[in-house]
């Protein structure tokens, strides 16, 4: 049961007071509007109605310092634990609150920090390393291959690295270009205008085996240039990472765009009401960050969802 | 009877609300550390607050208080990375603020454009510089000396409560610094009163000698500074800069200035008033909060809230709930 | 061309035994009158003397509580305007309320429904039927599509008259009455409304002719009527009167007991001096202010009173020269203040008081500095000693002194401009129409507290138009025209005619 939907100052009242028996647990979070997100929550909130807890999921529209404030309200308030969904380093002076009242604090997809419990998140180094994998087998260990990086965004760049170590590791296979592109505007036009200088530097037909992409927008941007160069039928392999719906489009439609990994959003938010469950039952947790298994779309599977 | 439902009707409002939170959430609405908690959550509003009535006083306003407070933070966060010292970026973020309400003060006072389309302007134009210098992104951890980010944790300890101790924010402080400082000006000097002077009458107040023109361009001095103040404190508690964090404290400043009129007896924005206004709302913050009352009710309530208390304030002014006594 | 206007035959309105009491005072005593189509009837009298509220009745905007008016011998029932309306009297107000941004055709069209084709506004017709009003009243060179804001103020009142011609089915308009029309006007304006007014009487309607200016009345009237503290005092024939009679019959009271007496002339040294002062409204303006001497400044509306004070007290930019005891004088209000200059303005709600604000508040504001500690921060305990002997000087009567001045009658609002200038004993006080709308008692406190200043050393520049005020308070007269001053006199051995006459002499030949 949640508040979400109730609204009386009577029902608030009675709600305290039933309140007092159930373990409470508040979600913390300024980006609730945004879908991602709403997946974390959605799945927290399920699992949690299992374990009969009173959840209380509060949104500061996008204002991290209210996160702060509203974890010093619920620390005072008395709750057996928190669960956050913004970068821990901001929000510091809000753990340290929880913290000195003894309250645990979960990240759900949040980021490390001593004083966050656990972090639940996917790996992003296995989700490059799938991409990265599908890539070498599908041109067989051998050609040329561009990559799309962001070396500036600390979680896309644990990808990149995992993505170099993977290609370096076939010996025929060479990275022609390793390009970051501008992201202002979402990175597919940067992309597309990057890759098409790309393929006129490289016109014959094979010299470019694959675009591997770090995420989805820069694999949309090189296919959209592929298509416009009319090399659509070279069998250019590409791939993406997050699998968002215009990337699912693209591998639905069996073009170039081959693979992309999907985050388990709702298993995050599952697993992170189970972590709450562990740390509330008592259990001294000794890996501080708990990945969720991602999974790898590819034409075969990208219906199923 | 009704006059005594118009001088204190706010007042006792404001005290029904306290109850209320007293009674629904009774362990820990009414403790110290609550109030120190909420002391410190208002901060920033009481300080952006204070300095807003300045102008408001003259009938005036700042739309870009909120942009400033960003683009302040931002300021500071870009000079850390490029190992300013903390006393240098403050003083650069303070001058930003300077020169800020110097642009607002000049365009109002003496290009002459209403402060709605000049701070409007200025608030564009602010959020964009954030933007620009930021790169659009939140500065954070290494970059932010630990020493910045632990002030807003910081504080004079003044108790005990349990085994933990309590203690009296360094925002909190900074906040009743500015406005006992604002309380000062406005209601202790000349120059405070002046600016009444113009909210009450401009045109007899420039016939009795007062120089509007400089009066009203050195007011939108304080919002300036002030904003870059407020915007330092949030820097400082989230540790971190990004171009739009500051952006809420406008409207809510404006709501608590107005919500403080209220409370006046001739209905003249005063800075203690406002204060009260911005208790108030970071009272409903914190007690809804604490009540479990779902996020997005919260705002409507508190726009709610807002509503009746103005309506009733200005029914009462018109004399509809009653003749004057 | 010219369309004889239809004035429905020769109506009559006869006013009996008019009267209408505001707590004492009987603003309006047993007042009898009689209107007729056809010609122009003048009312005359002195500021107070019930012309406006006798308007105000017969607009039924007021209600009398003594008497009757009757339309051709029937009862009009009163307080009602639709039915004023209704019996043909339209009233032109010397405030215009044109609206910015339509044209003059729409303007016109603000009392009527417009014509129609097809649910839509027929814009031909109404401006044919604009063009056609303008016409009838001999006026063919105003384009009824332009903006009224492009037509000055006397072609506005033309095209406000214009419009209660536009025929709306009811009773026409027959009887016009017209309040100070010619007081925003320049003399052209004035002279294309008198040829309209002959046109409306040469067809056939009726004029209420308000107004201060005896040669407009001497030029256009037929018959004159006199009021005086609300009493009918006469109506005669134009024949039968004139000017000297008129004013003797206006002011009857004896101005001596209203004003204290002027001491022998034994005036100090030159406190203001003015070299060739040019502003907004006036131009080479010089003369000497000396202490413990009373200047009035006369002349007709707009001749550049007002700006004059406005000049020297630094709200308006200026040029020239002007020293006070010998030292230039800030252009600024602050700076003027700050030396010894004070200043009471026309407008005591828009330019003078800050209505919301306490007595206190407003008394001190230009004083705050000297009231203070240490300049900087307020010293209230002295703000409110000062305003309370301030107040007692200029009899001023208020619960208390924090009372916002929003409560105060006009008389105690314009004596907490008086103390306001006081506080900061001035050296030269400029007054601009000191005692407009103020009742007689507040009157006369305020002119024994300007001749006792003066007495005690200040130099008074007094503005006003007023004209019994300034010969009963003034030691020396300046007249202004057109913004400059053609005569400065000796008040001795003149009249308010031979005042009055001295605002067109020699000015003329301009």
């Amino acid at each position: 049961m949640t508040a979400r939907t109730i609204f009386t100052a009577g029902a608030l009242a009675a709600l305290v007071a039933g309140g007092a028996a159930a373990q409470e647990v508040a979600v913390i979070t300024p980006y609730l509007a945004q879908p991602g997100t709403q997946f974390y929550v959605d799945g927290f909130t399920a699992a949690a109605e299992n374990f009969g807890w009173t959840v209380n999921v509060i949104d500061t529209a996008g204002d991290v310092g209210a996160v702060i404030s509203r974890i010093e309200d619920v620390t005072i308030q008395g709750v057996d634990a928190i669960v956050i969904n913004v970068d821990p380093a901001q929000i510091g002076a809000g753990l340290a609150t929880a913290a000195d009242a003894g309250i645990p604090v979960v990240g759900m997809d949040a980021g490390s920090d001593p004083l966050v419990a656990a972090n639940v998140t996917s790996n992003g180094y296995a989700m490059a390393a799938e991409t990265a994998v599908y890539v070498a087998d599908r041109i067989g260990g051998a050609g040329n291959v561009v990559m799309f990086t962001f070396d500036p965004f600390p979680p896309v760049q644990a990808r990149g690295v995992i993505a170099d170590a993977i290609f370096g590791n076939f010996p025929d296979i060479e990275v022609l270009d390793r390009i970051t592109p501008d992201v202002s505007d979402g990175g597919i036009a940067d992309s597309r205008a990057q890759m098409e200088a790309v393929l006129a530097a490289n016109p014959e037909p094979g010299s470019i085996a694959a675009v591997w992409a770090a995420w989805d927008q820069p694999a949309l941007g090189a296919l959209q240039a592929i298509e416009a160069a009319g090399r659509g039928g070279e069998g250019i392999v590409i791939t993406g990472i997050d699998a968002n719906p215009q990337a699912r489009d693209a591998i639905a439609q069996g073009g170039n765009f081959e693979a992309s990994v999907a985050q388990d959003f709702v298993g995050i938010g599952s697993v992170t009401a189970e972590t709450v469950k562990r740390l509330l039952d008592g259990e001294e947790l000794r890996q501080k960050v708990i990945y969720v298994p991602t999974e790898l779309i590819t034409a075969a599977n990208v219906g199923a969802d | 009877m009704t006059g005594l439902v118009r001088r204190f009707g706010g007042i006792a409002g404001m005290l029904a609300v306290v109850l209320f939170f007293a009674i629904n959430v009774p362990d820990t609405f009414l403790t110290l550390r609550n109030w120190l908690n909420i002391s410190q959550q208002i901060s920033m509003l009481a300080v952006v607050a204070a300095c807003m009535t300045v102008v408001m006083v003259m009938g005036d306003f700042d739309l870009s208080v909120g942009s400033m407070a960003s683009l302040s933070g931002v300021v500071a966060a870009t000079l850390f990375t490029q190992d300013w010292s903390i006393p240098a970026a403050l003083s650069a973020a303070l001058a930003v603020g300077l020169l800020g309400g110097l642009i607002n003060g000049v365009m109002v006072s003496l290009v002459g454009i209403l402060p709605f389309v000049a701070t409007l302007a200025t608030l564009t134009i602010y959020s964009g510089a954030a933007f620009l210098i930021s790169d659009g992104r939140t500065i954070f951890g290494r970059d932010i000396p630990a020493a910045f980010g632990d002030f807003a944790r910081g504080g004079p300890v003044i108790g005990m409560a349990g085994e933990r101790a309590l203690v009296l924010p360094n925002l909190t402080l900074v906040a009743l610094a500015v406005v006992a400082l604002i309380w000062l000006v406005l209601e202790q000097t000349t120059y405070g009163r002046r600016l009444y002077a113009i909210g009450g009458n401009s045109e007899a107040a420039r016939l009795a000698g007062v120089p509007v023109t400089w009066l009203r361009l050195s007011a939108f001095l304080f919002t300036g500074v002030g904003a870059a103040v407020a915007g330092l404190m949030y820097a400082s508690r989230v540790a971190s800069a990004n171009p739009t964090q500051g952006d809420a404290l406008m409207l809510t400043a404006i709501a608590a200035v107005f919500l403080g009129m209220t409370l006046t007896r001739d209905g003249q924005p005063g800075v203690l008033a406002t204060l009260a206004g911005v208790v108030v709302l970071g009272v409903l913050d914190n007690g809804l909060t604490q009540m479990r009352v779902d996020s997005y009710v919260r705002e409507v309530l508190v726009g709610a809230i807002i509503l009746a208390a103005v309506g009733f304030s200005a029914l009462g002014r018109r004399g509809v709930l009653g003749r004057r006594p | 061309m010219s369309v004889p206007i239809d004035a429905g035959g020769a109506h009559e309105l006869r006013l009996e035994g008019l009267g209408r009491q505001f707590g004492a005072v009987r603003a309006l005593d047993s007042v009898d009158l009689v209107l007729r189509a056809g010609e122009v009837h003048a009312l005359m009298g002195e500021n107070g003397a019930g012309k406006s509220t006798l308007i105000r009745c017969l607009a039924g905007l007021e209600r009398p509580d003594a008497g009757r008016i009757l339309l051709d011998g029937l009862p009009l029932p009163s307080g009602h305007p639709a039915a004023v309306r209704a019996a043909g009297l339209r009233f032109i107000h010397q405030e215009l309320h044109a609206v910015r941004g339509l044209s003059v055709a729409e303007n016109m069209f603000l009392d009527h429904p417009y014509p129609r084709r097809a649910g839509l506004v027929n814009w031909r017709a109404v401006n044919r039927a604009a063009q056609a009003a303008l016409s009838r009243l001999g006026v063919d060179d105003l384009d009824p599509r332009q903006p009224m804001t492009g037509l000055g103020p006397g072609d506005q009142m033309i095209a406000r008259i214009a419009g209660t011609l536009i025929d709306e089915g009811g009773a026409p308009p027959w009887l016009y009455v017209m309040d100070e029309p010619t007081a925003a006007l320049t003399g052209a304006e004035s002279e294309r409304l008198f040829a309209v007014i002959g046109e409306m009487i040469a067809a056939g309607a009726g004029v209420l002719y308000v107004s201060h200016r005896m040669p407009e009345v001497l030029r256009l009237s037929d018959r004159v009527t006199v009021l005086r503290d609300g009493r009918h005092i006469s109506t005669r024939p134009l024949g039968e009167t004139g000017q000297e009679r008129i004013i003797h019959e206006m002011t009857g009271r004896d101005l001596s007991a209203l004003f204290p007496p002027r001491d022998a002339l034994q005036h100090g040294d030159t406190v203001l001096g003015v070299r060739g002062l040019a502003a907004p409204g006036i131009r080479d303006v010089s003369f000497d202010l000396r202490a413990g001497e009373i200047l009035g400044v006369v002349g007709l509306a707009g001749a550049g009173q007002g700006a004059l004070l406005r000049a020297l007290i630094g709200a308006a930019p200026r040029r020239g020269m002007v020293t006070l005891d010998g030292q230039p004088l800030s252009a600024t209000p602050a700076g003027a203040w700050a030396q010894g200059l004070a200043y009471v303005p026309p407008e005591r709600r828009s330019q003078g008081l800050m209505l919301g604000r306490s007595i206190t508040e407003n008394v001190a504001l230009p004083h705050l500095e000297r009231m203070a500690r240490g300049r900087f921060f307020l010293n209230r305990r002295q703000q409110a000693r000062r305003t309370g002997d301030l107040g007692a000087k200029v009899r001023l009567k208020a619960a208390t002194l924090s009372q916002g001045c929003s409560q105060l009658s006009g008389g105690n609002q314009q004596k907490v401009l008086f103390a306001r200038a006081l506080a900061g004993a001035p050296r030269v006080l400029l007054l601009d129409e000191p005692t407009r709308g103020v009742d007689i008692g507040a009157k006369s406190d305020l002119y024994r507290l300007i001749r006792q200043l003066a007495d005690d050393g200040v130099a008074v520049l007094l503005a006003s138009s007023d004209l019994p005020e300034v010969l009963g308070l003034a030691d020396r007269i300046a007249v202004m025209q057109e913004g400059r001053l053609t005569h400065l006199k000796e008040n001795s051995g003149m009249t308010e005619a031979s005042l009055l006459a001295s605002f067109y002499d020699s000015g003329d030949a301009a």
